[in-house]
């Protein structure tokens, strides 16, 4: 006969979802936005209220995210006649932000987060060294060679981004490829305080290179191996810049 | 970029041969029976008519950039509103299109560097535009002219069936996209194209392989997997060592290494049989 489960796994299942998640989605949400320049410089929020229920979030929860926002010096909030939230797009450069974005990761989520980027790019690689033909490598190659020619840190880590995506596509997986997609749009933007790094660029492009050649070959557990140490060493030097702050 | 032209649909201007000729030739008897004629006639009726629904975006837009030119101006955003009405149509007309559009050449619209008047059906069957960041500054994905779907039209001059591939641009579905050049004054203006999601392909195809004998699957022109009935050669997968262009070339069924292939006649997709 099957019993239920007991014990932390299955009380997780059914705790109800944390409050502090929606914060933590609701600050990413609208720090990306003013970091991509969606919302501008100054422009005003909406009230409280109607931003709440445009997020589909409760107020309290909203007041939460504001204020991690404000600390972040990302919204200013204007009491009285004329005021509520504004945007403010901080003084400080980019690189400033990154790691006051990545000061909100743990070493431990960073090392978790390299894990599953790692399964899947070394799953992707063994793959398509399987279901890949000399004529799909073209997109991989082309993406290789912009990065090792990348000048500015923002365009090396989206390409770093585009090889690992096309990577999962070339192992002929939509799966794989969505979830890939989902973890750049998380981890991309921090790659850029490994990127600017002129040494490690020239190490990420080389092990690109190397992925394509085993990837080529049909050497599944090369292509494997290859992709994960890209990605570990990146994550490394991500922690290692994590260990600073 | 990849420019295989096995990709293109070479026998697209070839009548239709009469079936009744398979049997003779080099081809032993047994090569390509009727049902196996009949599987690969109702696969190339499926994907000509979702070529029909590409053919009418090519004309439409075609007819709207002339007359725009007529009008002694270059065409904007804003004119590409107008195949919205057809687009919509062919999306909920034909059920293997789950996406239609066109798609301009950088560099064709005044207001845009580069543009994709994309449409999608969405899963409680209504209809979506595709909104892409084109922004090269933001987007790693803005230069979309290297995908089969765009490449292989350009520069052939002719339709092409790109895929299957993972589409991460628009669909993030495993996909063919077929697609055909737009050209106004007699220069390449982009592409109209539609997609076709896999899982559909196999839904429509999948009964057809079933009924045959031995196990079947079909694939492209570079042996790619585009649907299958054999367990162990499944979609995505590669069919390594046979040259299935020159089957294709050849628009006759042939047998090679205890495998039948059947080629369609006017897509470029091949039955493959196990003869065993």
């Amino acid at each position: 006969m099957k019993q239920p489960t007991a014990g932390g796994a299955r009380r997780a299942v059914f705790a109800p979802v944390d409050n502090l998640a929606r914060v933590e989605a609701v600050v990413h949400r609208l720090s990306d936005a003013i970091q991509l320049g969606l919302l501008a410089d100054g422009e005003q929020l909406p009230g409280e209220s109607e931003l709440a229920g445009q997020l589909g979030v409760s107020t309290v929860t909203l007041r939460e995210a504001l204020m991690a926002l404000r600390q972040q010096g990302l919204v200013i909030t204007r009491r009285g006649r004329g005021g509520g939230s504004f945007v403010s797009l901080p003084e400080t450069p980019g690189d400033e932000r990154l790691r006051v974005r990545l000061r909100g990761w743990t070493t431990e989520e960073l090392r978790d987060l390299g894990d599953h980027w790692a399964a899947l790019s070394g799953a992707a690689a063994r793959l398509a060294a399987e279901r890949t033909e000399p004529d799909d490598l073209g997109q991989l190659r082309r993406t290789a060679e912009e990065l090792a020619k990348a000048a500015d840190t923002a365009t090396r880590s989206r390409l770093y981004g585009r090889f690992h995506v096309e990577l999962a596509a070339a192992a002929q997986s939509a799966r794989l490829t969505r979830e890939q997609v989902a973890l750049q749009a998380e981890v991309g933007a921090l790659l850029c305080l490994v990127l600017g790094d002129d040494e490690h660029r020239e190490e990420v492009a080389d092990r690109h290179r190397s992925v394509i050649s085993a990837v080529q070959d049909g050497a599944h557990a090369t292509a494997g191996t290859l992709a994960e140490e890209c990605v570990r060493e990146s994550t490394a030097r991500l922690v290692a810049v994590r260990l600073t702050l | 970029m990849s420019s295989s032209p096995g990709l293109v649909g070479t026998a697209a201007t070839a009548p239709p041969r009469d079936a009744s000729a398979d049997g003779g030739g080099t081809a032993p008897a047994t090569v390509g029976t009727s049902r196996e004629q009949r599987v690969v006639a109702l696969v190339d009726g499926w994907l000509e008519a979702v070529f029909d629904a590409v053919a009418q975006t090519r004309a439409d837009t075609a007819a709207l950039l002339a007359r725009v030119a007529a009008e002694g101006r270059r065409p904007a955003t804003a004119d590409l509103a107008a195949l919205r009405p057809g687009l919509h149509l062919r999306l909920t007309r034909d059920e293997l299109v789950s996406g239609v559009g066109f798609v301009a050449a950088p560099g064709l619209l005044t207001d845009v560097p580069a543009w994709l008047e994309w449409w999608q059906s969405t899963a409680d069957g209504g209809v979506r535009p595709l909104l892409l960041d084109l922004d090269p500054a933001q987007s790693a994905y803005s230069d979309y002219t290297h995908w089969d779907w765009f490449a292989l039209p350009r520069d052939t001059g002719r339709r092409a069936v790109a895929g299957p591939y993972v589409d991460y641009l628009c669909s993030d579905e495993y996909s063919l996209t077929l697609s055909a050049p737009v050209a106004v004054a007699g220069r390449f203006a982009g592409v109209a194209a539609a997609d076709v999601y896999l899982r559909h392909f196999e839904g429509a195809v999948l009964p057809l392989l079933r009924e045959l004998p031995g196990p079947a699957r079909l694939v492209n022109a570079r042996g790619r997997v585009a649907a299958s009935a054999d367990p162990a050669r499944l979609a995505g997968s590669l069919t390594k060592g046979t040259d299935f262009q020159a089957v294709l070339e050849g628009g006759r069924p042939v047998a090679a290494g205890g495998l039948r292939l059947v080629p369609c006649r006017r897509v470029p997709l091949v039955l493959v049989v196990d003869g065993h």
